[in-house]
């Protein structure tokens, strides 16, 4: 039986990785459906996939993260799932993680964000502080309080979906969750745990950091005050 | 203003304003897009030529001197320039966006119905 739950796999230049992640997914949870977002890649990453047969979507061009995530999501639109989760095809993210997460949707939650810090205490280093500000920015805007807001895995019901699916401006990202949370989205944590990316570049280096790490503050505390949202 | 200088400004505005002139005749720009560079180097060309209506309207509105005031105005126009094309560039890329996702969502629902259709006849 089929849980309707859609992984949503973005990859941008993950040939090294993207068989063993998906491998495992598709070999282990048969009962979910995934899919895989190749954010126009420029290595095997597409050729992999076709050639064991795994489901697909091509972008002709390199949309980023947001996009590529979006991409998924309108997919899952277009198929009608309840639930749809994004996890990454970098390794981080384990899949036997998927089931409480889906779980926990089933008590009514819109969002369901996979935490690393609910049970172990943030480790002391600037990453971590990163993601405290982050934490208390939400909190601050929203008084909700959000243990891991940069975790990349998380699961949205069909209202999210949509949302997701038909919007500008609806990154994968702290400051969505925090926006949402504002509209009244019901947000729940669920501990998990992540490995370290196997192998290829992570992009987050310390200017890239930073960098991220304001455009989020900004946008959680200035911006997203501004927004109105256009369906009820 | 030296004869010098006035003469090279008014050469370069009626210069910018035939080059503008001759882009639109040659069909590269829109038509809207060009009034606004159609003005604005209309703009220059009055005030080049009769430096006495910049000096008009600073004294009304009473900046310090005509400078101040050619310099505010100008630096005025262009910044509202480049926010509308901001927002413009940002609708394109959502454009853009929304284009290759279904490109790529629709490429796959044929080759799902493709699948289907081969499943069914064999």
């Amino acid at each position: 039986m089929k849980e309707r739950v859609l992984v949503v796999i973005p990859a941008y230049n993950e040939a090294l990785n993207i068989e063993r992640v998906v491998g495992e997914v598709i070999e282990s949870y048969p009962m979910y459906d995934y899919v895989i977002i190749n954010d126009g890649s420029t290595d095997h990453t597409a050729k992999i996939c076709r050639a064991h047969g795994w489901k697909i979507i091509d972008l002709p061009m390199n949309l980023g993260l947001a996009g590529a995530f979006q991409t998924g999501l309108k997919y899952a639109h277009r198929k009608g799932y309840a639930y749809a989760i994004q996890f990454d095809g970098d390794g981080q993210h384990r899949p036997e993680f998927i089931f409480p997460m889906k779980e926990k949707m089933d008590e009514g939650y819109d969002i369901v964000i996979g935490s690393r810090f609910i049970t172990e205490k943030k480790p002391r280093s600037f990453r971590m502080l990163g993601s405290k500000l982050l934490s208390l920015a939400i909190w601050f805007t929203t008084g909700v309080k959000v243990k891991d807001p940069t975790s990349g895995m998380r699961m949205f019901n069909r209202k999210m979906i949509k949302e997701f699916a038909d919007g500008l401006n609806y990154g994968p990202e702290p400051d969505t969750i925090s926006y949402l949370i504002r509209q009244g989205a019901d947000v729940a944590e669920i501990p998990v745990v992540m490995d370290e990316r196997l192998l290829g570049e992570s992009y987050l280096n310390p200017l890239n950091a930073v960098r991220y790490m304001g455009k989020m503050m900004f946008s959680i505390l200035f911006v997203q005050s501004f927004r109105i949202r256009n369906r009820g | 203003m030296t004869v010098l200088l006035r003469c090279v400004l008014i050469s370069v505005s009626i210069l910018l304003t035939c080059y503008v002139l001759k882009r639109i005749r040659h069909s590269k720009m829109k038509i809207e897009d060009s009034i606004f560079w159609v003005m604005f180097s209309l703009l220059l060309v009055v005030f080049s030529v009769f430096p006495r209506v910049a000096d008009f309207i600073s004294r009304t509105v009473g900046t310090y001197s005509t400078a101040n005031f050619i310099f505010a105005f100008m630096i005025f126009i262009l910044l509202s320039k480049v926010f509308f094309q901001s927002i413009k560039i940002s609708q394109l890329e959502r454009r853009v966006t929304e284009l290759i996702q279904m490109l790529a969502l629709d490429k796959e629902e044929e080759r799902e119905k493709e699948e289907k259709s081969e499943a069914d006849s064999n």
